[in-house]
């Protein structure tokens, strides 16, 4: 049962709570190793669909296959196992455990055998990695904001995952922060040969970490392609971009707009 | 690797302190203080049992005193003389008035039977969390409790349950004690342990990290329960008399304004609170009964017992919802200071 090396698919995913549809036939994919962001104005169902890719909630219709395997509709646990490691929007560490031993709960819990990666996982190189060293010993509620945000992003790679899918990582960090964290998330890719699927409404973050970008809008996937195809989509720029007549001015505006989510 | 060996030292300081405080009392302290330091010992092992399930797992739990009821009472019907048993128990089913077992095989027993019972309970308690698996844990209680009173033929109901021997020792309470505190300990520091704790901090994350949260929290529930079951066995051979209100609200409140005020999420937490509440209680026992103090004899004040442990739950609710420890035990404490003036900053 050789699964690595296998894509994530999503293929005609539905989601509805009661009669409100929040997804309507999403189909997208991540090869391994591949980047792909995935963004769309406030309530478009981006956190939705990663919950749903994750089995944190059923869907309604479709599925999701990784490497083959079906992950919708099983467990979130069968699907840690299976490789999909994840972060979330509203950040949800284990504030009462330290840093390293937030790590640790995914360490010994999720992590996998990975006999094609040459070096095992090691929960300090991870913490180095993403500048948590000197905070390892602390309870992880005192961390700072941008902090949290990247060891919840270690944590799930503490997994071993074949495909890391992160929610808004940039969200509430500075441009210097920001810069870091492209570098950091290119080479955990990198030294896990994991896909990304990454959402966020920082538009420049997005343009510069991926190669193939899904636009997803009430619950649809309206365009997709390289950053630069989507940018030039008249579809993409009516309902995402809109008043704005670059991609790249609109990040701004955009987050001041959507600090409420 | 580190971090086990840390809270090892921790668990064999903490048990030490009891060990010391079980030799000078062995030596030197009146039968009516050795009484109180065993009945301290029991209450002590029964709040690091509640410990186990409840500081791990953060699920509200008032039914542990109904696994300390079921284990004494196995105890003691297994165990008393035949002698006795024939006039006490003269109408008991399963002809159990007609052997005795040595002490230590009745206790295994015990430990056993109320094993078997957790496991059934357990199988529909981790099914839920928050406030639906804590109502489950005092409806466990109220059935414990009314079968006790009932099952008269078995139990004598609401008599006193006499003539157990009274075989417990100073000793093997401390032993107990010590062994208690070295297994929650363990329990809470291993991979377990610290995998049950992120889930009840955070079912979406934990699950996302492949936590088996239901598996995790039945071993605490049965750790908690075997744990709770030494205690009431340890009990009964200690006491020699036993009736139904001896496990039920009474103990259920004491034990948890033990854990509570020390800290529920430590081992450290359970052993600190119960050394307060005791003489805590102890001195309130002391003024109920009106004594004579500084030359004023003082109003004898019934309740005031109860009163102290509600007052306890409610300042430490209102000022310390955490407790005194929070979620530290006595090693994090060295650590921390160790790492400050090490001069390492620590949040």
């Amino acid at each position: 049962m050789e699964r690595h090396g296998g894509p994530l698919v999503v293929s005609g995913v539905c989601k509805s709570f009661g009669g409100l549809e929040v997804l309507h036939d999403v189909s997208l994919d991540c090869r391994p190793g591949e980047i792909v962001g995935l963004i769309g104005p406030n309530g478009a169902g981006k956190s939705t669909l990663i919950n749903a890719i994750t089995s944190l909630m059923p869907v309604s219709s479709g599925e999701v296959r990784l490497g083959g395997v079906r992950v919708s509709n099983t467990s979130p646990q069968f699907c840690a196992a299976s490789g999909l490691g994840r972060t979330f929007q509203n950040i949800r560490l284990f504030t009462r455990l330290t840093v390293r031993q937030n790590v640790e709960v995914a360490f010994t819990s999720g992590q996998r055998d990975r006999p094609d990666l040459s070096r095992r996982v090691d929960v300090a190189a991870l913490l180095d990695q993403f500048d948590l060293t000197r905070f390892a010993d602390w309870k992880a509620g005192a961390l700072p904001y941008g902090s949290q945000r990247r060891l919840e992003i270690v944590r799930a790679l503490a997994l071993a995952p074949d495909f890391l899918l992160l929610d808004e990582p940039a969200a509430g960090m500075n441009a210097g922060e920001t810069t870091a964290l492209i570098a950091a998330v290119r080479r955990a890719s990198d030294d896990f040969r994991c896909g990304v699927i990454v959402i966020d409404h920082d538009l420049r973050f997005i343009m510069t970490l991926c190669s193939r970008i899904f636009v997803l809008d009430a619950g649809r996937i309206i365009a997709s392609g390289t950053p630069d195809e989507v940018t030039r989509n008249p579809r993409v720029i009516e309902v995402y971009i809109g008043h704005s007549r670059k991609g790249k001015t609109a990040s701004t505006e955009e987050r001041k707009d959507e600090q409420h989510a | 690797m580190m971090i086990e060996r840390r809270a090892l030292v921790g668990a064999v300081v903490l048990g030490l302190c009891i060990a010391v405080a079980g030799l000078l009392v062995w030596g030197f302290a009146a039968p009516y203080h050795q009484r109180l330091f065993f009945t301290f010992l029991v209450n002590l092992i029964a709040v690091v049992g509640l410990q186990v399930f409840m500081g791990n797992s953060d699920i509200t739990h008032f039914g542990h005193v109904g696994f300390m009821g079921i284990s004494a009472y196995v105890t003691a019907i297994l165990a008393t003389p035949v002698a006795v048993k024939r006039s006490a128990l003269a109408t008991a089913p399963f002809g159990v008035n007609t052997f005795e077992l040595s002490p230590l095989v009745a206790v295994l027993f015990a430990i056993l039977i109320t094993l078997a019972v957790a496991f059934l309970v357990g199988l529909m308690m981790v099914r839920q969390a928050g406030i639906a698996a804590t109502i489950a844990t005092v409806a466990f209680l109220v059935i414990v409790h009314v079968v006790v009173m009932n099952w008269v033929d078995l139990t004598r109901g609401p008599r006193a349950f006499y003539g157990i021997p009274p075989k417990a020792t100073i000793g093997w309470a401390v032993a107990t004690a010590f062994g208690a505190i070295v297994l929650a300990r363990a329990f809470r520091d291993s991979r377990w342990g610290l995998q049950l704790r992120a889930s009840s901090e955070d079912v979406a994350a934990a699950s996302a990290v492949g936590v088996p949260i239901r598996k995790l929290r039945f071993a605490a529930w049965m750790l908690s329960a075997f744990i709770m079951a030494v205690a009431g066995a340890l009990f009964t051979l200690f006491v020699g008399t036993i009736s139904p209100k001896s496990f039920y609200f009474d103990l259920t409140f004491l034990t948890i304004a033990m854990l509570i005020l020390g800290g529920m999420h430590s081992v450290t937490g359970a052993v600190v609170g119960c050394v307060i509440v005791t003489a805590g209680v102890e001195t309130m026992r002391f003024l109920e009964s009106g004594p004579v103090f500084a030359g004023a004899k003082l109003p004898e004040m019934f309740g005031l017992t109860g009163f102290f442990l509600g007052l306890v739950i409610v300042l430490s609710m209102a000022f310390r919802p955490s407790g005194l420890l929070g979620s530290d035990e006595i090693d994090d404490i060295w650590h921390r200071r160790r790492l400050r003036k090490a001069g390492v900053e620590v949040s």
